[in-house]
């Protein structure tokens, strides 16, 4: 024990002697996942003004208008009403609209003749989802319409009185559009895209750990230094359970860090710690399990940098730690569940909406020391006959 | 000699692969006494040396340190110093640093670490500057660093392997004085080299390694009896230097020719007498020769005697 404690704690003190522990182990995360939360910050809230040509003053455009101002939309939407179409071009130009909205003259009248006025719709370049929602808006509005028109139709061709033309048109207009329901994740609790990426940036670096550790252990043996360990009475397993120590130590160390600065600074929400704890634990685990891989397939220090870079990028892009996995095409959430990182994001995640206790991770946990179990196996006889060679 | 030996080598064999790389070697050292082993690089010196020290396993052949069977023992691991032939050192920690971690591997306690640290400190003159980091000491400190962590231990059985490759002389003379200063002091030390000049000035005795083998092994004075009253001249030249050799070949009295660095060496019998005789081979085969040396009978005459070629081929 005591020779894993000294190459422990010579590897720690070597990690800490590089300045580039503190940025890829602290730094780093905490700023990228500042970042990207203030980028798909608007995912949370996403609000646009909209800018509406109303020419017509008919009932149907009446509709039109009650329902963009209707309250559900409030939180999506702020209506502003402009006099000509070329105002609202101004506006979106400006940037002080997502996009216009404009109801033609004799909107209303036409919607039952063959021939029915077009609503426009004005979009920006750079503000698309605006008009994606507003086209969706009219899309909306337009397909209830032609289903009214369709229910006009049908009761003038089974006789209805021509006289009858003006009520009918008023009964159709009256009928509501259907609102869009808007889909929350599950959980007590709304997902904050901090609290995603937080854990996603602290996961993402510490993977990192796998490329740092195999490299310098192959730097350390074309040095001649694991010669000269191994040529003390220490056992080769000794040497490889002294590195993982030290990652153990320097990965528990960064993600608590990153976890207490982006609660403080940012309110991500880790879930309690001790569960959190655990999933932190079990994925420093299978880090260590995948250095020691990379140390048993690699043959130099080249070949390290080069299987521990593309363990690090595919577990990162299939764990789901650039974007949130639950948007993801269910393949690719289903991929992310063979990856450590995948199952403990997903931990984080429902620690942060569904929030408990220890209960709430042992399936992350569990999946993740399984995955830790089988490289763990495979790597250990590998990383035994590199340190031995 | 002691009863018993610090170190007794019996017919160790290693091959990678196809390749043989030490073939039957077999030695016996005593304590207080440097042993050389003296080859050409490439010809199983280091292999031997690494299975000394625990580091390959032999396929044949046994070792005894202090007469405890060595080979996967790990406590025998615990009488053996090696000094690598590189600077083995972190370069990102201090002296005290690195001693420090090199020492606790032998599990000593505390104390006995801070008092071999110091004491390790003490013999490079390095106590001063013992927290700062070696990336910043110069070649020849690193070196000497590097030999004192080999001591850490208080082995019985020093292993360097060639420790003035690229040093600059006065290290050089250094590293040298203190190696022989450990055969005084008690210690057995197992010294590998292809300078046959310093096998020479430190080695009590002398193995000499050649193509995976031990072709002899002695004192000096017994290995350079082998030779007789043969002498080594060396004929500096320029141009074809095989041409050269094979005219001195030629000449009576000539057992062997081997090219070298910047000309021949020969091995004959009453060599300066066979002087004229070989500048006028030299002369013949249309090889300017600039300078010529009769040299007293030596190693490297003895290794050239018995392989038929130049130690630094």
């Amino acid at each position: 024990m005591r020779t894993i404690l000294a190459i422990a704690r010579k590897d720690l003190r070597l990690r800490i002697r590089d300045r580039s522990a503190i940025v890829v182990g602290v730094l780093a995360p905490v700023l990228i996942a500042g970042l990207m939360s203030l980028a798909f910050s608007g995912l949370n809230s996403f609000h646009f003004t909209l800018g509406l040509v109303e020419l017509d003053h008919g009932p149907v455009a009446a509709q039109l208008v009650k329902a963009l101002e209707a309250r559900q939309l409030d939180q999506v939407i702020t209506v502003r009403s402009f006099a000509s179409p070329a105002l609202a071009r101004a506006g979106i130009k400006d940037g002080e609209l997502g996009a216009a909205l404009v109801i033609p003259a004799g909107f209303s009248g036409s919607v039952t003749s063959q021939h029915p006025e077009a609503l426009m719709t004005i979009t920006s370049s750079q503000a698309t989802v605006s008009g994606e929602v507003t086209r969706s808006i009219v899309a909306s509005f337009a397909a209830q319409l032609n289903a009214d028109r369709l229910a006009f139709a049908t009761a003038l061709a089974a006789g209805a009185p021509r006289a009858d033309t003006a009520e009918l048109i008023r009964r159709v207009s009256a009928l509501r559009i259907p609102l869009q329901t808007v889909e929350r994740p599950a959980g007590a609790h709304e997902l904050k895209v901090i609290s995603y990426y937080s854990p996603g940036m602290a996961i993402f670096f510490l993977l990192f750990t796998i490329s740092y550790t195999a490299r310098s252990f192959f730097v350390e043996r074309s040095q001649g230094l694991v010669e000269r360990i191994r040529a003390a009475p220490v056992r080769p397993v000794e040497i490889l359970l002294g590195k993982a120590m030290s990652v153990l130590v320097y990965g528990v160390v960064s993600l608590g860090t990153i976890g207490v600065i982006t609660s403080a600074a940012f309110g991500a929400d880790w879930g309690a710690p001790l569960p959190a704890a655990l999933v932190g634990l079990a994925l420093v685990i299978s880090v260590i399990c995948l250095t020691a891989l990379v140390i048993g397939i690699a043959r130099t220090q080249r070949q390290a940098e080069g299987v521990a870079s593309i363990i690090v990028f595919g577990l990162a892009l299939l764990g789901g730690n650039f974007f949130l996995i639950s948007g993801a095409p269910s393949a690719i959430q289903h991929l992310a569940l063979l990856t450590p990182n995948g199952w403990a994001i997903r931990g984080f995640t429902d620690l942060a909406t569904i929030g408990g206790g220890v209960g709430t991770v042992v399936q992350p946990v569990l999946a993740i020391l399984a995955f830790s179990a089988i490289v763990g196996a495979l790597a250990v006889s590998l990383a035994r006959r590199a340190v031995s060679s | 000699m002691s009863p018993v030996p610090v170190l007794e080598c019996e017919g160790l064999t290693k091959s990678f692969g196809a390749r043989l790389a030490v073939d039957g070697v077999g030695f016996k050292i005593a304590e207080g006494e440097v042993y050389g082993l003296l080859g050409p690089n490439g010809a199983g010196k280091t292999t031997t040396m690494k299975m000394v020290c625990g580091l390959l396993e032999p396929d044949k052949g046994t070792i005894s340190v202090a007469g405890r069977q060595a080979i996967g023992n790990l406590e025998v691991k615990a009488l053996i110093g090696y000094v690598p032939q590189d600077v083995a050192l972190y370069p990102d920690l201090t002296a005290r640093e690195n001693l420090e971690f090199l020492a606790r591997l032998y599990k000593l306690g505390r104390r006995t670490v801070a008092a071999r640290v110091a004491e390790a400190l003490e013999l490079t003159d390095l106590t001063e500057r013992r927290d700062d980091r070696i990336d910043s000491y110069s070649g020849g400190m690193k070196r000497r660093l590097n030999i004192a962590a080999g001591l850490l231990n208080h082995p019985k059985l020093l292993v360097l392997d060639e420790p003035t490759v690229g040093v600059d002389p006065q290290s050089r003379h250094a590293i040298l004085e203190r190696v022989q200063a450990f055969g005084r002091e008690g210690l057995a030390v197992v010294y590998t080299t292809h300078y046959m000049e310093e096998a020479e000035r430190v080695c009590d005795r002398v193995g000499i390694i050649d193509q995976d083998h031990l072709i002899a092994e002695g004192t000096r004075r017994e290995l350079v009896a082998q030779l007789g009253e043969q002498d080594r001249i060396e004929l500096n030249a320029a141009g074809d230097l095989e041409a050269l050799a094979k005219a001195c070949r030629a000449v009576e009295g000539v057992t062997n020719v081997a090219t070298a660095d910047n000309g021949v060496q020969i091995v004959a019998s009453e060599g300066r007498h066979l002087l004229p005789a070989l500048l006028e081979a030299a002369d013949a085969a249309g090889i300017a020769v600039t300078s010529v040396e009769v040299v007293e009978p030596d190693l490297e005459a003895v290794f050239l005697h018995l392989t038929g070629t130049a130690l630094r081929e």
